[in-house]
């Protein structure tokens, strides 16, 4: 009996000390992997620096949600550079927001407290990045490669990876001295867990970065030799040309010298100015020799709801076709002050006499090789003028050996013309045009007769230096055009040479008539001419190429003006700001409408350039003459030109601070600038809502810094709140 | 009869067979333990060979089984056995008896003498008073001896109607127990025990069927986790609700435990027929009250001037959009239920088919089930097995619930359909520059609920096998062995067709329409074994129980989600993402009772985790509890009075994610790469952690009485707790720079809930033509968090919570030491002098001249300070009449239907549609939202009382069958309430959109064959 009982219990312990076994579980997803073996694959390490990037980019490890990386708030809210561009961006004239969430309406206000959830979210972010990017240093040092017997490739790689890691940390640390000043301090000599970090003061924090920014500047890759995206050692030298140029204000120690001389080290390492400026902010803007350092977004493989996505698409809203923004859609929240607006030239878009869309005119249609013969396409049609009953013209462009047929009504019975002798005949046969060409049509269905006949234009008269320039057909826009300089003088469009065929506008009111007298040019300058000949009410644009380009806005069915708290929810008061788009270079529209292509310059060569005039300007050992060929340089590519360039007496801080926001606006700057300036709070410089009034009002400057979280305040016991805020 | 060289034989291929198996697998662990048992069997049939008696006891007028009857030795008195579940027993006669006593609280005793008899079955006639065996964790107990808070509620008790899933059938019935169910057919309901217990972790009690543990969330398409059971196969469900009787489930008892027992076959009963069946219809009670078209276009007219936008969008119709979407829900319910006992095989087996319209258009539930048992009694009736089958097959079609906010907000002036829309002939708000809808206005509700195709079909099964074995050689010892496999698997798709406005607003580049498919399994295997000594030594009584338990959950989600027309870039897709859950115990009890008066429980149990660390994941359980019967007198005014305290340790681990303690990389999806060159690499997050994560502990304290008066014409029970939770789970902020999160779940705070219960029965009216029996309930309950962060900090505000409408990522609520869990957390609203809002202007609480985040403060909150519960079953010769109802005073509702619609100038939205407003907009003269949303105006007084069913019925005596009912009921006839929204019972306190509960006239009959 007894040994009955031994046994039982032997059987019985061995059944019940395996089922404790079973307690010991891993995670059985393969997309979650303990830390323990996750480096087995040497590839865990380029995912995990992959993540530091990915931190400013994307709120979680789904895209565009899902598996977010902090919580406590909505994780589109919660993206980094969403919270990064509501500080940076909400608190200026460059913009406002018209949602009603939670305070955002405090940061244009200037008005915001310790208790509120977008900073905390964006500072919780800020440490985020700061304690992966320790996670990844410790482990990844030597020691633990070692004991991990990592291969030599992957070894060398891991110490371009280590510089980055600290680059990204700096980074972040330089945005929580910049907003914070004072903050909680943690490195890689911490570890996870529950502890209580010390805070570090502005000049320690500043004095901490400036030294891991030198500490890695000759470790990490050189200039532009790292893949995209990816930071490089003018990454490096940028972030401290802003350090340095803000030095000042952190610390009270005067740093222009420094700021210049990484400045030039940054100008003279092979980037160059993006030609065109609009092409900074499109969604293939990867492609730019001008990007120092971006935050890359893709729309199939990189989507969030905050970044490029919160800024393109709160930007959209009233009648603004997103479509022209690539996107499907607006969620009608930002815009900008008449102060920023006014920052501009009042020719915002240099046109000088726009398109004339006329009247409605009655039409047939025309089925042609080029539309497949389709007799219900409504694009392709010739109309009537008033008056001219039964005879319908145009000018159409065809290939050579093109066919065509005219419907009365789409798909209706079709004319064509038998045996080509210029009478048309009901389901007469097809009409042939030997030559490529644009060719004007002009059908008379009242006696059955048509003219066909190819026409080139150019343009004549004394604007037109040499005294005539061809018009060429553009396949794209489907119009003629000519970019070109023009003198003060006139011009008119004249086909085939033929001077009795002539087309002008005295009256410059979009209308071109045959024989009409010629157009006045008033500013010498590159201009651009585009004329669309498709229908009779013959229009064309004209624009100077040579203007501020910069100054992309919505104007369309918005006022300048946000009059009452309640229009500031609506989004026709005040201009939209349509810089940043979702379309390519070439017109193309990014690959996903929801989540754009476009990736944000957190860094680019212009900034540089304003960075390095302003030191000069503060005090920096450089000639003014230096200074002004940076700004100049800058201004010259913003109107294709010199006309826009500024003499040296021009060159002043003012003048920087303006240039810098017609330059830089929407990019996470103004702020910084504003607080450099010291007219963020001060009645210096007033914008429409600044401080919570219609015309604006100075605010107490403890609103220069934000404060530190109250939530934060109160898990840990080392932080004391920034001055003003308790 | 084996020899000793064969159970040599069994016991090396034992010990081969443990060696070689693979320790991991749940069969092989069921396996194990069968040898274990069969090893048992094997040897005592060795020892052993006395004579055996077994039979049935049952009632003499209804034939049904007693549980828990007492069979003893005339001559020797301190031996002898109790009756099962089913009323059967079996005995082994101690030397020397001749006849044996059989005896039931309540009945009258009989005495049979043996004569050679092996089988002996008994009829009692009942005496004065009901009293009954109540079954407990890992055992039972009679009703006379329990020292714990336990209440037992059986099947003549339920709740009446077109009920389709238990917990309907216990709402109002026991004191402190709060059920709440939702408006849709067959929707969850939100059960809490004596309050709150937790405030991240779950709350939802230990959910036990015939004695496995289920887990509370349920597979992915199913509406709701304990629709397996149908409500018909229900014999008793027990609520377990302080420490002392909950401790024994560990670390998963602090939200209380409920015990669901299903009807069993009995053994000699003769082949029975039973069917029930019903027709119901349901109709919404109550509307959200929004203006009325004439009222709308007016506001319009004179809000906007000639020549306004707004104007030009208004249309000619006159639409009640709430009409648009709801119906008359039909549905019926039949059950067959067949019993018998084919020798010592007694069998129960039913059939089910329930099918429920929702209120909303297109909702439907639908449910086939079927229910085995079969218990028979083997091996001289020391073997008694238990095998039982439940099965379900649910269809749902679930219609989109955003139609319900939708209805309320479009304009009434617009038409449902538009015979020009090319949306799919639905009148759709246009975006002006893009042409197709626009997406930031609502769409359509009727177009919501008709494109939007939600379906899922649900399959479960629980099978349990339980051995209950009586040793041969010591009777008094008994082996419980309980093997359980709970496995569902639920597969749904949504189907959404391409360029219709429901399809943009999914889409809203596109509108390619959806195409999500997902497929979730879950198992939870269980197997138990437990000993049980059970001893009467003269006054001294014991039973003594010790066993150890094992538990796998195992889940395995699929989903892909795409547009209609598949294109890989709007496609995700992810198979067997899977999850592991283990829990291995060690428990034990002792019931010691003293002269039958003194009553003392001590119980213990030991629970280690899979979840949490090496370090944390063992917790020890233990409970005492004390009871003293101070009056025990069947024949005066005072007939019993039973005096209980009881003491004990419960916990929580139920906080999501099986994982939390371990440093994890998450590897991300592929949309959520990063680009480095040309590349896109996924990337590897470490995720942030406690490592020193455990689970919640709560203490209770519990003091109770259990009275029986006036003849045993009035009984109940008063009962005060106080119950100490410490180590919270609670979502925090870790100090910046820490964790690799902001925000993780982590053991910081205490909360304490007090109490008082009242459970009162009376019986006005019992004689041969008329009983009338009155239940009634009451309980109050408070709760505070006492602590919430690690240092202490009086500045610290709280942990907001209770997400509202309203601009995004707001809430409502706030869990703040010192006042009880989510608190509405709002700015005091001044009014003028006769009472009206002044909008936007709020007291200045804290006195600093401005009004900003520091003057918010805590108001109220939603659980209810006293839940009543009655309920009135009147019996007067074939008639039977009953109603129950059931009362919340003090529970406090947020109405975020009025803040979030009930304002001006939501009525033309700039990209170019009109919106309809809550009345409140007009009548408080609101303009702005911001001015609304954290107003304490709109946190109103929800207190209710709420008749639950008013049911009329009439029995006919062998009409058809033996016995035939035909009834009528009314669920939901009233509810009285000086709330003005919908409905004022709400599980979370924000009222916002909720599904209305119908209500519904059910017909129905029952015929016994």
């Amino acid at each position: 009996m007894k040994k009955l009982y031994v046994f039982l219990f032997i059987v019985i312990a061995t059944t019940f000390s395996a089922c404790f076994k079973d307690l010991d579980t891993v995670p059985l997803d393969p997309n979650l992997i303990t830390s323990g073996t996750v480096f087995k694959n040497e590839a865990a390490y380029k995912q995990f620096l992959a993540k530091l990037y990915a931190g400013l980019a994307v709120s979680g490890q789904e895209g565009p949600a899902g598996a977010a990386d902090i919580s406590g708030i909505d994780e589109g809210f919660g993206q980094y550079l969403r919270g990064f561009w509501y500080h940076q961006q909400l608190t200026t004239d460059e913009a406002l927001i018209g949602w009603n969430d939670q305070t955002i309406y405090d940061f244009h206000d200037l008005d915001w407290t310790p208790s509120d959830g977008f900073t905390f979210a964006f500072y919780s972010r800020i440490f985020y990045q700061i304690s992966v990017c320790n996670e990844f240093l410790r482990e990844t040092t030597d020691e633990k490669l070692n004991d991990r017997n990592v291969s030599a490739p992957v070894r060398a790689e891991i110490i371009d990876y280590r510089a980055e890691a600290r680059f990204l940390r700096a980074l972040s640390y330089w945005h929580a001295l910049d907003v914070f000043r004072n903050v909680p301090f943690v490195t890689e000599n911490d570890k996870v867990g529950a502890f209580f970090p010390n805070q570090i003061k502005a000049p320690e924090l500043f004095n901490y970065i400036e030294r891991e920014l030198l500490d890695i500047e000759n470790t990490i890759k050189a200039p532009r030799t790292n893949q995209y995206a990816r930071a490089d050692r003018a990454a490096v030298w940028t972030l401290l040309a802003k350090l340095y140029l803000n030095a000042e204000t952190y610390t009270g120690q005067k740093k222009y010298n420094e700021c210049l001389s990484v400045c030039e080290k940054v100008i003279n390492a092979g980037y160059s100015l993006e030609p065109q400026y609009s092409h900074l902010f499109l969604a293939d803007n990867h492609k730019s020799n001008e990007m120092i350092f971006p935050v890359a977004f893709d729309g199939n493989n990189t989507r969030t709801f905050g970044g490029m996505t919160f800024i393109i698409r709160a930007g959209i809203g009233g009648s603004i076709n997103p479509l022209l923004s690539g996107v499907s859609g607006g969620w009608g929240g930002t815009r900008a002050t008449r102060q920023f607006v006014e920052k501009f030239p009042a020719d915002l878009t240099g046109v000088v006499v726009d398109f004339n869309v006329g009247a409605n005119l009655s039409k047939i249609y025309v089925a042609s090789t080029s539309n497949n013969f389709n007799g219900g396409d409504i694009s392709s049609t010739l109309a009537s003028k008033p008056g001219q009953n039964g005879t319908f013209e145009g000018y159409k462009y065809f290939n050579a050996n093109d066919e065509f047929t005219l419907f009365r009504f789409p798909n209706s019975g079709k004319f064509g013309d038998n045996g080509a002798d210029g009478t048309l005949e009901s389901n007469g046969a097809n009409i042939k045009v030997a030559n490529a060409g644009l060719y004007f049509v002009r059908a008379n269905l009242v006696n059955n007769t048509y003219i066909l006949e190819k026409r080139d234009w150019s343009i004549v008269g004394s604007a037109v230096p040499g005294g005539e320039a061809p018009l060429v057909w553009n396949a794209e826009l489907k119009m003629l055009r000519i970019i070109t300089e023009l003198n003060i003088g006139s011009l008119r469009l004249r086909a085939n040479g033929n001077d009795m065929l002539t087309l002008g506008d005295p009256q410059l009111d979009g209308i071109l008539n045959e024989g009409a007298g010629a157009i006045n040019i008033a500013k010498s300058g590159g201009h651009d001419l585009i004329v669309d000949l498709a229908r009779p009410d013959y229009t064309y644009q004209l624009k100077l190429t040579s203007f501020d380009k910069r100054g992309i806005f919505g104007t369309n069915g918005q006022v300048l003006d946000i009059n009452t708290r309640e229009d500031m929810g609506i989004f026709n008061n005040g201009y939209a700001v349509l810089k940043f788009k979702n379309v390519t270079s070439t017109g193309q529209l990014g690959s996903n409408a929801d989540f754009p292509d476009t990736d944000f310059p957190m860094f680019r060569l212009a900034d540089v350039y304003l960075m390095a005039a302003e030191a000069i300007l503060r005090g920096a050992n450089g000639s003014k003459a230096t200074a002004l060929g940076y700004s100049n340089t800058v201004r010259e590519r913003a109107y294709t030109g010199t006309a826009g360039n500024i003499t040296e007496s021009e060159l002043t801080l003012d003048f920087l601070l303006d240039e810098r926001a017609r330059e830089l606006y929407w990019e996470c700057h103004r702020r910084t600038d504003l607080v450099r300036f010291n007219k963020l709070t001060t009645g210096d410089y007033l914008w429409a809502w600044k401080g919570g009034v219609s015309q604006g009002q100075a605010v107490d400057p403890k609103y220069n810094i934000f404060p530190i979280p109250a939530a934060d305040l109160s898990a840990n016991p080392n932080l004391q709140q920034n001055p003003g805020y308790n | 009869m084996l020899n000793r060289h064969k159970v040599k034989t069994i016991i090396n291929f034992t010990l081969i067979f443990i060696k070689n198996s693979h320790m991991h697998s749940f069969f092989t662990k069921v396996m194990k333990s069968f040898i274990i048992v069969m090893i048992f069997f094997a040897f005592t049939h060795v020892l052993s060979a006395q004579q055996v008696v077994s039979g049935v006891v049952t009632d003499a007028q209804t034939g049904e089984p007693l549980i828990g009857a007492n069979i003893v030795s005339k001559e020797v008195p301190t031996s002898g056995t109790i009756t099962e579940l089913d009323g059967s027993f079996s005995y082994e006669l101690a030397p020397g008896t001749k006849s044996l006593i059989i005896s039931y609280t309540g009945y009258n005793q009989s005495e049979e003498s043996i004569n050679g008899r092996t089988t002996i079955n008994v009829q009692l006639s009942a005496g004065q008073l009901l009293e009954d065996i109540i079954v407990v964790g890992y055992g039972t107990v009679k009703r006379d001896d329990v020292t714990g808070s336990v209440q037992a509620v059986s099947a003549k008790d339920f709740n009446r109607g077109a009920i389709t899933s238990p917990q309907e059938l216990l709402a109002g019935k026991v004191a402190g127990v709060a059920i709440t169910t939702g408006g849709g057919p067959d929707d969850g309901a939100q059960i809490r025990i004596r309050g709150q217990s937790s405030l991240s972790a779950s709350n939802d009690p230990l959910i036990v069927i015939d004695g496995i543990p289920v887990e509370s969330g349920g597979v992915s398409g199913n509406r709701n986790p304990l629709n397996i059971i149908n409500p018909n196969d229900i014999e008793t469900m027990t609520v377990l609700k302080d420490a002392s009787a909950t401790a024994i489930y560990g670390s998963r008892a602090s939200a209380g435990v409920i015990l669901i027992t299903t009807k069993k076959g009995s053994l000699g009963s003769k082949f029975s027929v039973g069917y029930t069946g019903n027709v119901s219809v349901g109709n919404a009670s109550n509307r959200v009250d929004v203006l009325q078209t004439d009222e709308y276009r007016n506001l319009i007219e004179s809000t906007y001037p000639e020549g306004h936008p707004s104007r030009g969008l208004l249309g000619s119709s006159n639409t009640d959009w709430q009409d648009e979407i709801y119906r008359s829900a039909f549905g019926q319910d039949h059950n067959v239920n067949l019993s018998g006992s084919l020798g010592a095989f007694p069998y129960r087996a039913s059939l089910g088919y329930t099918s429920k319209e929702g209120l909303l258009l297109t909702d439907k539930f639908e449910r086939y089930s079927a229910g085995i048992n079969i218990s028979p009694k083997l091996l001289d009736n020391t073997l008694q097995l238990n095998l039982g089958l439940k099965t379900m097959l649910s269809n749902n079609r679930f219609a989109e619930r955003g139609a319900i906010g939708s209805a309320l907000t479009w304009d009434p002036t617009q038409t449902p359909l538009d015979a020009n829309s090319q949306y799919s002939g639905y009148t759709t708000w246009i975006d002006q520059s893009t042409g197709n809808p626009n997406g930031l206005a609502p769409a359509n509700p009727v177009a919501l609920l008709n494109l939007r195709d939600d379906r899922s079909e649900v399959v479960r099964y629980i099978t349990n096998v339980s051995a209950d074995y009586r040793f041969k050689f010591l009777p008094s010892l008994r082996a419980n062995l309980n093997v359980g496999y709970d496995y569902s698997k639920g597969k749904g798709s949504l189907f959404i067709p391409g360029n219709n406005e429901v399809a943009f607003a999914f889409q809203q580049n596109f509108g390619g329409g959806v195409e999500n498919n997902y497929e979730q399994e879950r198992t939870n295997s269980v197997m138990e074994f437990y000993l049980n000594y059970k001893k009467d030594i003269k006054d001294h009584s014991f039973d003594l129980m010790g066993g150890y338990s094992w538990q796998k959950f195992f889940t395995d989600n699929s989903f892909r989600n795409s547009d209609v027309a598949n294109t890989p870039a709007q496609t995700v897709e992810r198979n067997n993402i899977q999850d592991e859950l283990f829990l291995v115990s060690l428990f034990s009890r002792l019931n010691y009772g003293f002269k039958n008066r003194y009553l003392l429980t001590l119980s213990l149990r030991s629970d280690a985790t899979s979840r949490f660390s090496p370090d944390a994941r063992q917790g020890l359980f233990p409970s005492a509890a004390f009871a003293v019967k101070l009056v025990d007198n069947k024949n005066t005014y005072f007939n019993a009075l039973k005096l209980r305290t009881g003491w004990g340790v419960t916990g929580q681990q139920s906080i999501g994610g099986s994982y939390v303690y371990q440093a994890i990389y998450q590897q991300s999806l592929p949309n959520a790469a990063y680009q480095f060159g040309n590349e896109f690499i996924n990337t590897y997050r470490p995720n942030g952690y406690d490592a020193n994560i455990k689970w919640e502990e709560t203490t209770t304290y519990n003091v109770g009485l259990d009275y029986s008066i006036i003849n045993n014409k009035l009984y109940g029970t008063l009962d005060l707790y106080q119950r100490n939770t410490i180590d919270l789970l609670n979502f925090i902020q870790v100090p910046a720079g820490t964790n690799l999160t902001n925000f993780i779940n982590t053991n910081i705070g205490n909360m304490v809930n007090k109490g008082v219960e009242l459970g009162l029965n009376f019986v006005p009216i019992s004689n041969d033509k008329m009983t009338w029996d009155i239940g009634f309930n009451a309980a109050y309950n408070t709760n505070e968090i006492t602590k919430l962060t690690a240092t202490e900090d009086p500045t610290y505000i709280g942990v907001a919570t209770g997400g509202i409408a309203g601009g995004v990522g707001s809430n409502i609520q706030i869990h703040s030491v010192g006042f009880a869990p989510a608190s509405f957390f709002v700015f005091q609203q001044l009014y003028n002098e006769t009472g009206k809002i002044l909008e936007g202007q709020f007291a200045d609480r804290n006195g600093d001249g401005v009004v900003d985040d520091g003057d918010k403060y805590r108001y109220e909150n939603p659980a209810a300070d006293v839940l009543m519960g009655i309920t009135s079953n009147i019996k007067y010769q074939n008639i039977d009449f009953s109603f129950a109802g059931r009362a919340n005073l003090g529970n406090y509702v947020y109405n975020n239907v009025s803040t979030d619609m009930g304002y001006l100038q939501r009525l033309y939205h700039p990209t170019n549609y009109l919106q309809n407003v809550h009345r409140d907009a007009v009548t408080n003269n609101i303009s702005e939202q911001r001015n609304t949303i954290f107003s304490d105006h709109y946190v109103r007084d929800a207190s209710f009382f709420r008749i639950d069913h008013i049911t009329l019925g009439y029995s006919f005596d062998k009409l058809i069958g033996r016995f035939m009912r035909v009834y009528a009921t009314v669920q939901n006839p009233f509810v009285i309430t000086t709330y003005e929204g919908l409905d004022p019972e709400l599980g979370n306190g924000i009222d916002n959109n909720i599904y209305p509960r119908p209500r519904t006239f059910v017909f129905g009959v029952s015929v016994d064959f």
